[in-house]
C-alpha cells in the first residue's frame, strides 16, 4: 500500500465514532473522506472498508442510520452517534490514550519521571 | 461462531459489557438474517450513492467524467470483498456456510451412492445394535430401582458349605439374630413369594403375592398412594385376625376401576377373608413385576423356628450409610460363624452371603448382558473403523478436488470442516437408520429375552435413548471423520495438482491398520459367538430325562381355606385328571408339586433305616417332588427298577412309599439294592420311614444345564401342596386342550381358575433361552462385524489396485500370468488379515473367559472354536480380496499403461 501507513483495523472503529462525534450525522463517503483528511493524508484507506466497520458499530448499537438527502440533493445513508455511542467514544478514547501513553514510555524511556 | 473471527475493533473492546454487546449483535444479526434480498438491494444503493458522491467531488476537482469514475472505484477498493465482509457480519456466517457445506456434502454423497450406502449401512448396523442393547441394559442395569437409596439395598442368603447349591433361603430364627446383632444394617425385613387366587364377588383369578414383614416397605422407602401400610403389631397378629392386604396400582385400576372405596373392601384370597388397606404406587415393583398382592408375613420372634421349621424366607436389608458390600459381607460371615457355633444342630456348615438387590433381580442375565454390551461396543468400533476407512479412501480419491479448493483460497480449517460435515451427515443418516433398526430390534430382544430378564424389565425406547443416539452419531462422525479429514487436508498441494496418482498419502497405512483392527475384533466376536452356539447346540442335544413333546401344563392353586383336608385336595386332583384322560386326544394326565425346569422347589434331608443319623453338616440332601400315580408313565420317565406309584399308594391310610431316581441311588446307596430299603424324608412334622418301591431315570429338572440331583418322589396323599401343576399328554397340539382343561376344573369348582398354561416344550425352551439369547445376538454381531471387515478389506484392495493400475499393466505387459497378479493382490490382503487375525485370536483367548458362566459342555478355549473362527474369517476375507484381484488380473495392459 505505497508508503502511506496501513490503517490498523482496530482503530478504525474509534476513528469513525470520533468523526461522528465531531461532525454530527454523516454518510459513509463523508466519514471515509474525513478520516483521510484528519490524518493529513497519512492514512491510506480503501473507502469500502468503512462500511463493514459501520455495520458492526450499528449492530452493537453505538450508531444508528437512516436515509437522507445530501447538500447537493443526492440520496445517502446517514450515520449518527447514539447515546451508547457517545459513552463508548469517551471510554475508548480514554483507553486509547492510556495505551498510547504506556507505549510512549516504552518508546521514549528517557522521559520516565516516576 | 465463525463470523466473530472477522470482528473489527475487537482490540478496543472493554472486557465487562462485552458479553451483552455481543449477544445483542448476535440477535440483531439473527433478526436481519431474514430479509436477505432487501438487504442486498440496500447495500447496493448505499455503495452506489457513495460512488456518486465521490464522482461529483472528483468532477468538481476538475477530473474528466471517466477519470472521476475510475478514481472513485479505485479509492473504494474491492467492492465485492467489502460486500462479502458485510454479508459475513449480517448473517450468521457459520450457519450459512454450514448449510452450504451440508448441501455440498449431500450432493457429493448423491454422486457416489455406493460409498454413501455402504457407510450408512455400516453405521446403521453398529448404531442400531448398540442402541438396542443399550436400551435393554439401561432398563436393567442403569435405571434406578424405584426405592429410596437403592444402592444400599442387599439381599442376604444363607449358603451351605457342603451342598454348594448356591444362594439358599433363610431361617426366620437366623433372620431374627441377624437383625438384632449385625450392626451394619440400618434395617432388615423379610418376605416370601407365592401365588394366590383372589376372589372378589363372582370373579376369581390367580395373582403373584408376597408375604412381607411390617418393616419391608419402610425399608424400601415406599409409601402407598392410597390407604396405609400395616403396622408391626398387625404383622404379628396376622395369623390370628382377619388378614390385611395391599394391592398394586395395576390391580386397583384393572379390577377395582381405580375407585377410592377400594380401601376397606373385603375380598377372599385362597378362600380366606382379607381387607384391602392400601394401594401401592404405580411404578412400584419388587423383584418381579407380576406381583399384585402383599400381606403380612406374621413372623413371631418368640417362636423357636430353628427347632421347628427349616429355611424358607427371603431376607432384605438396607446397609447403613458408608457401609460397603465388603464390610457387610465380612460382618455377616462373622455373625453366621457365631450362629454356627451357637446352634450347631441347625447351622453346622451354613454361612451367610450378601448380594446387591439389583444383582439378585438379574440372576444369570447380568453376565449375559455385560457380554452383549461389550460385544456391541466392539461391533460399533468395527462399524466406525469401516466408515473411517471409506472416508479415507474417498479423501484420497478427492485429493485433487481438495487441492483445487485449497489453491482457490479455501483455508485448511474450511476444508477440514467441509469433510467433517460430510462425515457427520453420514453419521446422522446412519444414526436415523440405526434408531429405526434399534426400535425394531428392541422388540425382538424383549420377545426373545429369558424370563429372568423380562420379568423385572420394562424396556422402553425413550427420549434419553434418542438423545444418546444423536450424540453417539455425531461423536462417531466427528471422531472418525477427523482423521481422514486431517490426513487429506495435509496432502501436499503441488503433488496433488500434478495429478500424481502414484504418490502415496499417509492414508494408506492408516487404512491398513484400520482393516487389520476390524479383522481382529471380528475374530474375537466370531470366537465368542461360536462358543455360545456350540454350547447352545450341546444344550439342546441334552436328554432332559423325560419326553416334553405334546405335554400341556398349567397350574391350579387350591385355596387352603376351602380345601383344608388332604383328601379333599387329592380328590380334586384325581377327579380332574380322570376327566381329562377321558377327553378325546388326551393320552394321560397327572400332577406335580412344581413345574420342572423352572421353579425353585423343595429339598430336604433323608435318613436311611439302619444307618446312624448323619452328623450336622453332613446330611443327605435330596430334592422332593410330590406326584399323582401315572406321573412317570405320562412324562415317559423310564422305570429302571421296581414299579411306579399306583392308585392304591395314593391314600393317607397306606404306609409311605417312595420312588427315587438313579442319581439318588448313585449318591447315597451305591452298593445296595435300593428296592425294599426304607428311608425317612425330613419334610414335615411327622416323617415315618417308607419303603423304596421304584427307581426311575434321572430328569434334569433343576435346570437343563445342571447334572441331575438326587430326588425323592412322594405320592400326593403323603405330601400334599395346595398348588399343583397339571401335566397332560396329548396326541397332538397340546394347547388345543387348554379350554377343555379349564372347563373341567371349573366344572369341579366354579371359583377355581387355572394359570400359566404352557406346553412343556416351551418350558424347556425357556430353560435354554438365556443361552439362545446370547448366542443369537452374538452370532448376529459377529456376522455383521465379519461383513463389515470384508467390506473394509475389499475397499483397501480395490483402492490399491486402482493406485497400482500402471504397475500392474507393466507386469502384465512383461508377461506376468493372471494367476501371479491375483496372488500379488490377494497376498497384500492376506498380510492384513493374518496380522489382524493373530491379534484377534490373542484377544479372544483373553476375553472368552468372561463367557464362562454362559457356556455349557465346553471350555472358553475350545480348540474347535479357535480353529474354526479364523478359518471362517480367512475364507470371507479371501473372497473379499479376490474380487479386486481378479479385476487386476484382467487388466488390458495397453489400457492400464495409458491410464492417467
Amino acid at each position: 500500500m505505497g508508503d502511506k501507513t496501513d490503517i490498523w483495523q482496530g482503530t478504525l472503529a474509534l476513528m469513525i465514532l470520533k468523526t461522528l462525534e465531531a461532525m454530527g450525522p454523516l454518510h459513509g463517503y463523508g466519514i471515509a473522506r474525513r478520516i483521510e483528511q484528519t490524518s493529513g493524508d497519512r492514512l491510506a484507506i480503501n473507502y469500502g472498508t468503512v462500511y463493514p466497520a459501520l455495520l458492526k458499530l450499528e449492530q452493537e448499537g453505538y450508531i444508528a442510520s437512516e436515509w437522507g438527502v445530501s447538500d447537493n440533493n443526492r440520496k445517502a445513508k446517514y450515520y449518527r452517534l447514539t447515546r451508547a455511542g457517545r459513552n463508548q467514544v469517551k471510554k475508548e478514547a480514554q483507553q486509547w490514550e492510556e495505551t498510547s501513553a504506556i507505549m510512549a514510555r516504552f518508546l521514549n524511556p528517557g522521559e520516565q519521571t516516576s | 461462531m465463525g463470523g466473530d473471527e472477522r470482528d473489527h475493533g475487537a482490540v478496543l473492546e472493554p472486557r465487562g459489557a462485552d458479553v451483552m454487546r455481543r449477544l445483542r449483535a448476535f440477535f440483531v444479526r439473527l433478526w436481519v438474517w431474514r430479509g436477505r434480498a432487501a438487504r442486498e438491494r440496500e447495500l447496493a444503493a448505499e455503495f452506489e450513492s457513495h460512488l456518486q458522491l465521490h464522482i461529483e467531488d472528483n468532477l468538481r476537482a476538475g477530473m474528466s467524467a471517466e477519470e472521476a469514475r475510475r478514481n472513485a472505484m479505485v479509492k473504494f477498493g474491492g467492492m465485492e470483498s467489502a460486500k462479502e465482509s458485510m454479508r459475513d457480519r449480517w448473517s450468521l456466517v457459520w450457519l450459512e456456510t454450514a448449510w452450504q457445506d451440508v448441501r455440498y456434502a449431500a450432493r457429493g454423497l448423491r454422486r457416489s451412492p455406493a460409498f454413501a450406502v455402504t457407510a450408512i449401512i455400516s453405521l446403521a448396523l453398529g448404531l442400531g445394535a448398540s442402541l438396542a442393547i443399550f436400551t435393554v441394559a439401561d432398563s436393567l442395569l442403569l435405571r434406578p430401582l424405584p426405592y429410596r437409596s437403592a444402592a444400599q439395598l442387599v439381599v442376604i442368603w444363607e449358603a451351605s458349605r457342603t451342598q454348594g447349591s448356591g444362594p439358599n433361603v433363610v431361617s426366620p430364627g437366623n433372620y431374627f439374630d441377624w437383625k438384632a446383632q449385625s450392626g451394619v444394617f440400618a434395617a432388615m425385613a423379610g418376605w416370601r413369594e407365592r401365588r394366590s387366587v383372589l376372589i372378589d364377588g363372582e370373579r376369581s383369578e390367580e395373582f403373584g403375592k408376597d408375604y412381607v414383614t411390617a418393616d419391608f416397605f419402610p425399608l424400601l422407602g415406599v409409601q402407598p398412594v392410597r390407604g396405609r401400610l400395616f403396622t408391626a403389631k398387625e404383622d404379628l397378629e396376622a395369623n390370628s385376625s382377619e388378614t390385611l392386604l395391599l394391592i398394586s396400582y395395576r390391580l386397583w385400576q384393572s379390577r377395582f376401576g381405580g375407585a377410592e372405596e377400594v380401601i376397606g373392601r373385603k375380598v377372599r384370597i385362597d378362600g380366606a377373608p382379607h381387607t384391602i388397606i392400601g394401594v401401592m404406587p404405580r411404578d412400584f415393583y419388587f423383584r418381579a413385576r407380576d406381583v399384585d398382592l402383599w400381606e403380612p408375613l406374621g413372623l413371631d420372634p418368640a417362636y423357636d423356628y430353628r427347632k421347628k421349621e427349616g429355611r424358607w424366607m427371603y431376607c432384605l436389608a438396607r446397609m447403613k450409610p458408608g457401609v460397603t458390600y465388603a464390610a457387610a459381607q465380612a460382618r455377616m460371615t462373622a455373625l453366621a460363624a457365631r450362629l454356627e457355633t451357637a446352634y450347631p444342630a441347625f447351622n453346622k456348615n451354613w454361612t451367610a452371603n450378601v448380594e446387591p438387590l439389583r444383582d439378585s433381580m438379574l440372576g444369570q442375565a447380568k453376565p449375559a448382558l455385560l457380554v452383549l454390551v461389550g460385544a456391541v461396543v466392539m461391533l460399533l468400533a468395527v462399524a466406525c473403523a469401516n466408515v473411517a476407512n471409506l472416508l479415507l479412501a474417498r479423501c484420497s480419491a478427492r485429493r485433487r478436488e481438495m487441492a483445487v479448493r485449497a489453491s482457490l483460497g479455501a483455508g485448511r480449517a474450511r476444508v477440514v470442516r467441509q469433510l467433517l460435515t460430510e462425515s457427520v451427515l453420514l453419521a446422522l443418516a446412519g444414526g436415523v437408520a440405526g434408531v429405526a433398526l434399534a426400535r425394531w430390534a428392541v422388540k425382538v430382544l424383549v420377545a426373545m429375552a429369558p424370563a429372568d430378564l423380562a420379568k423385572s424389565a420394562e424396556v422402553h425406547f425413550d427420549l434419553r435413548i434418542l438423545l444418546f443416539a444423536i450424540g453417539i452419531s455425531i461423536a462417531t462422525g466427528v471422531l472418525f471423520g477427523l482423521a481422514p479429514a486431517l490426513v487429506s487436508s495435509r496432502a501436499d498441494l503441488m503433488g496433488a495438482l500434478r495429478e500424481d496418482s502414484r504418490s502415496v498419502t499417509g492414508g494408506s497405512r492408516l487404512r491398513a491398520l484400520l482393516v487389520a483392527g476390524e479383522v481382529a475384533v471380528s475374530v474375537v466376536l466370531l470366537a465368542g459367538a461360536l462358543l455360545l452356539f456350540r454350547s447352545l447346540l450341546d444344550l439342546e442335544g441334552v436328554n432332559p430325562g423325560l419326553d416334553p413333546t405334546n405335554v400341556l401344563t398349567f397350574r391350579v392353586s387350591l385355596p387352603g381355606a376351602r380345601y383344608d383336608k388332604v383328601f379333599e385336595r387329592a380328590q380334586f386332583l384325581r377327579r380332574a385328571t380322570e376327566q381329562m384322560e377321558r377327553l378325546p386326544g388326551v393320552i394321560s394326565a397327572t400332577t406335580d408339586s412344581s413345574l420342572p425346569f423352572t421353579e425353585p422347589f423343595a429339598g430336604t434331608w433323608v435318613n436311611f433305616e439302619g444307618r446312624p443319623a448323619p452328623k450336622p453338616g453332613e446330611e443327605n440332601l435330596a430334592l422332593i417332588r410330590s406326584v399323582l400315580p401315572g406321573y412317570f408313565r405320562t412324562l415317559r420317565i423310564p422305570i429302571k427298577q421296581g414299579r411306579e406309584f399306583v392308585a392304591s399308594d395314593d391314600s393317607e391310610q397306606t404306609p409311605h412309599r417312595f420312588v427315587v431316581n438313579e442319581a439318588f441311588v448313585r449318591q447315597y446307596m451305591p452298593r445296595e439294592q435300593p428296592l425294599g430299603k426304607r428311608i425317612r424324608v425330613l419334610m414335615e412334622r411327622e416323617n415315618p420311614f417308607g419303603e423304596i418301591v421304584g427307581v426311575v431315570g434321572d430328569v434334569r429338572d433343576w435346570s437343563i444345564d445342571r447334572e441331575p440331583m438326587a430326588t425323592v418322589y412322594y405320592v400326593y396323599s403323603h405330601l400334599s401342596y395346595t398348588s399343583a401343576t397339571f401335566m397332560v399328554r396329548t396326541e397332538r397340539n397340546p394347547l388345543s386342550q387348554a379350554d377343555a382343561a379349564r372347563h373341567i376344573v371349573r366344572g369341579i369348582d366354579p371359583m377355581q381358575p387355572i394359570a400359566d398354561v404352557r406346553t412343556l416344550d416351551d418350558v424347556l425352551d425357556e430353560n435354554s433361552s438365556g443361552q439362545r439369547f446370547s448366542a443369537v445376538l452374538l452370532g448376529g454381531f459377529s456376522i455383521s462385524a465379519l461383513l463389515l471387515a470384508a467390506v473394509g478389506i475389499y475397499g483397501v484392495l480395490a483402492y490399491s489396485v486402482a493406485q497400482r493400475t500402471r504397475e500392474i499393466g507393466v507386469r502384465v505387459a512383461l508377461g506376468a500370468e493372471p494367476g501371479r497378479i491375483v496372488s500379488l493382490i490377494v497376498g497384500t490382503g492376506a498380510k492384513l488379515v493374518m496380522g489382524g487375525a493373530a491379534v484377534g485370536i490373542g484377544g479372544a483367548l483373553a476375553l472368552t473367559g468372561l463367557l464362562k458362566s454362559l457356556l455349557y459342555g465346553i471350555g472358553p478355549r475350545d480348540p474347535w472354536t479357535f480353529t474354526l473362527a479364523p478359518l471362517i474369517l480367512l475364507s470371507v476375507a479371501l473372497a473379499a480380496a479376490y474380487i479386486p484381484a481378479r479385476r487386476a488380473a484382467r487388466l488390458d495392459p495397453m489400457d492400464a499403461l495409458r491410464a492417467e
